[in-house]
């Protein structure tokens, strides 16, 4: 049984081992590039030289030793001007990965995996004595033979292959998943995480205060405007002090919840260098089983992120890079036929805006080949021919992550068990993150990650469409301009716009969230320049609210398969914005094209959002495409842009009621026949006739609206209607 | 100093009902409610029908406004909304039924923990008033039922049909996925 104090400085130890796995293995690479000298000679002895000495300190001799033994690899290279050898500092590699496991395996009490086979490995380029020279002189052009170094790199260099029945190499060690620091309190992830909920819904407060201090500014506005300065100097005296002291107050807030943030990122986040320094060491190794070479630059490895993120993150990011080596980068003869350098460049760029996170991984290799797209999607029966030959290049480069998808023929080590992107997909929609990618044939690949952070706030475009509010990412709006129709193109099936002088496509923002049929933009109507997924769109929307500074949640799990939305945020008074993705609208044509028309349409009105919800319920279920509207004057203004089969109209709603909107429907000639059904919450004949008086064809009880009622009484008025015709 | 009741009149009406009706619940809360033969439900109509769902599930009863609606979503789904710093899911009680018909418009949300470790919300249309059924009734009730209620017979051949949230979930799940 282990020392209890033992079991504490061995966990610590872990830790810090795992670190120096990382420098020692990162100098190692470099070394095979460069002279083993210089600074990162000194790293990787240092690092070899920590692990055996920790491990003595702590009665771990087996480590000790066996660190010991990789050191008598290494240090007799010191100061060679030729980089290390390849076999040796693949034989070191594949033990310093041994000697983690070992140790975590002595950690977590489990079975430890056999040292002997990787010592014989060492042994094997081992440089036990300077080899002789053999034949002529290997004397240098500056007369001097070669040092004592370049004669044991040499020596390793020309050694014979091992053979030794070497174990199974375990997997690059990943970073620790938790502390176990023995000065450390023990907090749960619950207790944390509800910690930042709490911050988040102080930040929340913190942007109302803000919210409410713009609202001060009309009113003194308002004020100045009436003209009446004498008679409301006391007043506007009060709202200046207020305006202050929640300014103030605000900025109180926004210290106190930035500080709040700082604290608790440093406990629940690690930065995402600890997942992306593993990565060289797999580049690294594909390079050297496929023959390709490659550099890989990281920009942005110091963000921090929440440690359960970036858990979910390893798996994706270590098969988009292996994917870019294997299935992008071309072989460096190929490269340099084709202009390239022979060393390909892969690059993560890790950025965050506001709560959202943006990992790029993108490399300079061949790109997609739509042909082999379409014939593995042809090959694995992915998709029916005729579909696959009406496909754009956008959706050619989506069936990449359709299950099952390979572009290879054979399974290697790396790829072609048509496993793969799809998984990386789910993983990062299982953490409410989506996944684009972009290319250029014979050029380059760029895949995107977006995903949403725990802490910090987004901009975000809010607009209305009908009586609903919506979010747009700043990051997505390019600009936003007027409609004008000299420079509108209206054709039969979409609608145009010509911007900086192009044609781009113009989507109504109340059609693609399903609230009404599209319309095309008035004269001045709002339009937003939208980009994303490298595609131009115009939005017509129907008013500009203005940008927030906004906390972007995912939405509940009920609703989160939603592709049109990102996630909800509070505004000012507690009201939720859903906030839209951008792909999903700049998608929306290709979607239009191979989406399903309904032919019959219904509008039901309704001021009861459950009864506008259960009779979309019945109706949809008819096989009707149902729009909405929550009052009269909503349903007056749908109605001028679209016809409907049939209306179910309540009869109880403020300003104007049911019988009011039916008379005024029957007055307009484009409605004068519209088959009208009126709700009732109550039963009564007085009503009923009333109802039909003013044009109704039908009467019913919302207690009698189960679905095939409420159906079958949709059916009869339009039956009625068509009979009357 | 003489503490002073806030004015009621400092309320939208349609609040001050509500607030008067709940109190007027709580006050006739059954005198039978210490006997521990008894799962506490609360009781309200859906249509012409009355449901039940276990009082130990409610998490609170709010008025049905400041929902978001949300475009696109399945039609059980009325909206979202926040609680307690939490964004909370609305959904239709007659809807996940199987679209009955219903008396007045829903005007309250019982905010319910169904047990799968998140809060939902369903509509309903008045005020729940706590009762009591009896623990060897639903015993049996729920060893008969395969369905998301089960149906229990009180004196005077009241009917009371008994929600099981997590199978009401489970229903809508497999709706969609349908």
């Amino acid at each position: 049984m282990m020392d209890p104090l033992l079991e504490q400085l061995l966990a610590g130890f872990v830790d810090e081992a795992q670190e120096i796995y990382e420098r020692v293995a990162r100098s190692m690479m470099e070394l095979e590039k460069a002279p083993a000298q210089g600074a990162s000679f000194d790293e990787l002895a240092r690092g070899l030289h920590t692990l055996k000495g920790s491990a003595a300190t702590l009665g771990l001799e087996a480590l000790a030793d066996f660190a010991h033994r990789m050191e008598d690899v290494v240090l007799p290279l010191r100061g060679s001007s030729k980089p290390l050898p390849a076999r040796l500092s693949d034989a070191v590699l594949k033990s310093l990965d041994v000697w983690m496991a070992h140790l975590r395996a002595t950690a977590a009490k489990g079975p430890l995996p056999d040292l002997a086979p990787s010592v014989a490995l060492l042994e094997t380029v081992k440089p036990d004595a300077p080899v002789p020279a053999a034949g002529k002189s290997r004397r240098k052009k500056n007369g001097k033979g070669p040092t004592a170094a370049e004669t044991l790199a040499a020596s390793v260099a020309r050694a014979p292959e091992p053979e030794p029945a070497v174990a199974p190499t375990p997997a690059p060690v990943p970073a620790p998943a938790e502390d176990a620091q023995a000065d450390s309190w023990r907090v749960t992830t619950r207790q944390v995480i509800a910690l930042l909920h709490e911050v988040e819904r102080l930040r929340e407060v913190r942007l109302r205060l803000e919210e409410r201090r713009r609202d001060i500014d009309k009113a003194l506005q308002q004020l100045d405007r009436l003209g009446i300065q004498a008679e409301t100097a006391e007043a506007r005296s009060v709202l200046l002090g207020i305006r202050r002291a929640l300014g103030a107050d605000g900025e109180e807030a926004a210290d106190i919840v930035a500080s709040m943030e700082d604290g608790l990122k440093s406990i629940s986040t690690m930065p995402m260098r600890t997942v992306i320094e593993p990565l060289r060491r797999a580049v690294r190794d594909i390079c050297k089983a496929t023959g390709k070479q490659a550099k890989l630059a990281v920009v942005g490895a110091e963000v921090s992120l929440d440690r359960r993120v970036l858990e979910q993150l390893r798996g994706p990011l270590v098969h988009l890079v292996r994917n870019a080596v294997d299935h992008g980068l071309e072989l460096p003869e190929v490269r340099e036929a084709r202009g390239k350098h022979p060393e390909g460049a892969l690059a993560i760029r890790v950025e965050q805006q506001g709560n959202m996170l943006f990992i790029e991984v993108s490399d300079d290799g061949a790109g997609l080949d739509l042909e082999q797209i379409r014939e593995a999607a042809l090959r694995r029966a992915l998709v029916p021919p005729e579909e696959l030959a009406n496909m754009s290049t956008q959706q050619l480069h989506q069936l990449i992550f359709r299950p099952g998808f390979s572009t290879k023929a054979e399974a290697t080590e790396y790829s072609g068990r048509g496993v793969g992107l799809d998984v990386v997909r789910n993983q990062i929609q299982a953490l409410q993150g989506q996944v684009e990618v972009q290319s250029v044939a014979g050029q380059s690949a760029r895949f995107v990650l977006t995903l949403p952070a725990d802490l910090g706030s987004s901009p975000v475009l809010v607009v209305r469409c009908g009586e609903h509010q919506l979010g747009l990412p700043m990051v997505a709006v390019e600009s936003s301009r007027g409609a004008r129709s000299k420079d509108l193109r209206v054709g039969r099936a979409r609608v145009q716009i010509e911007h900086r002088e192009q044609l781009i496509p113009v989507q109504d923002l109340g059609a693609l969230v399903g609230l009404r049929q599209p319309e095309v933009p008035a004269e001045g109507q709002p339009l937003l320049i939208l980009q994303s997924q490298g595609r131009t769109m115009a939005l017509s929307v129907d008013e500009v609210l203005g940008d927030r500074e906004l906390v972007i949640r995912p939405l509940p799990v009920e609703i989160r398969e939603l592709a049109a939305y990102q996630g909800a945020a509070t505004l000012a008074r507690g009201e939720l914005v859903l906030i839209l993705r951008p792909d999903f609208i700049v998608g929306a044509e290709r979607r239009a094209d191979t989406g399903l028309t309904s032919t019959r349409r219904a509008l039901v009105v309704d001021d009861s959002l459950t009864a506008r919800a259960l009779h979309r319920t019945a109706l949809e279920t008819g096989g009707y495409l149902v729009h909405t509207a929550s009052n009269a004057r909503q349903a007056i203004e749908q109605l001028r842009h679209s016809a409907y089969d049939v209306m179910v109209c309540d009869i109880g709603m403020d300003e104007m009621d049911g019988y009011e909107l039916t008379a005024a429907v029957r007055q307009r000639a484009e409605t004068d026949s519209m088959p009208i059904l009126l709700v009732s919450a109550r039963d009564s004949e007085n009503d009923r006739q009333r109802g039909l008086a003013v044009g109704a064809d039908g009467f019913l009880t919302k207690k009698d609206c189960v679905s095939g009622r409420l159906l079958s009484e949709v059916g009869s008025v339009i039956a009625r209607r068509k009979g009357a015709a | 100093m003489k503490v002073q009741p806030r004015d009621p009149g400092g309320f939208a009406p349609e609040l001050n009902e509500l607030l008067a009706r709940r109190a007027q619940r709580i006050r006739e809360k059954p005198a039978e409610a210490e006997d521990e033969n008894l799962l506490w439900v609360a009781e309200f109509p859906v249509g012409e029908e009355t449901y039940a769902l276990p009082l130990d599930t409610l998490r609170a009863a709010v008025p049905l406004k400041m929902v978001t609606p949300v475009p696109l979503s399945p039609p059980h789904v009325i909206g979202i909304l926040r609680f307690q710093g939490q964004i909370v899911t609305a959904l239709s009680l007659a809807s996940l039924l199987g679209g009955r018909g219903w008396r007045e418009d829903p005007a309250v949300l019982l905010v319910v923990d169904p047990g799968f470790g998140r809060l939902v919300a369903l509509d309903c249309e008045r005020i729940p008033k706590p009762s009591g059924l009896p623990h060897a009734q639903v015993a049996e009730a729920r060893a008969l039922s395969t369905g998301a209620t089960c149906e229990i017979t009180l004196a005077g051949a009241r009917q009371v049909s008994l929600l099981d949230l997590l199978r009401l979930m489970d229903r809508r799940q497999g709706q969609e996925k349908r």
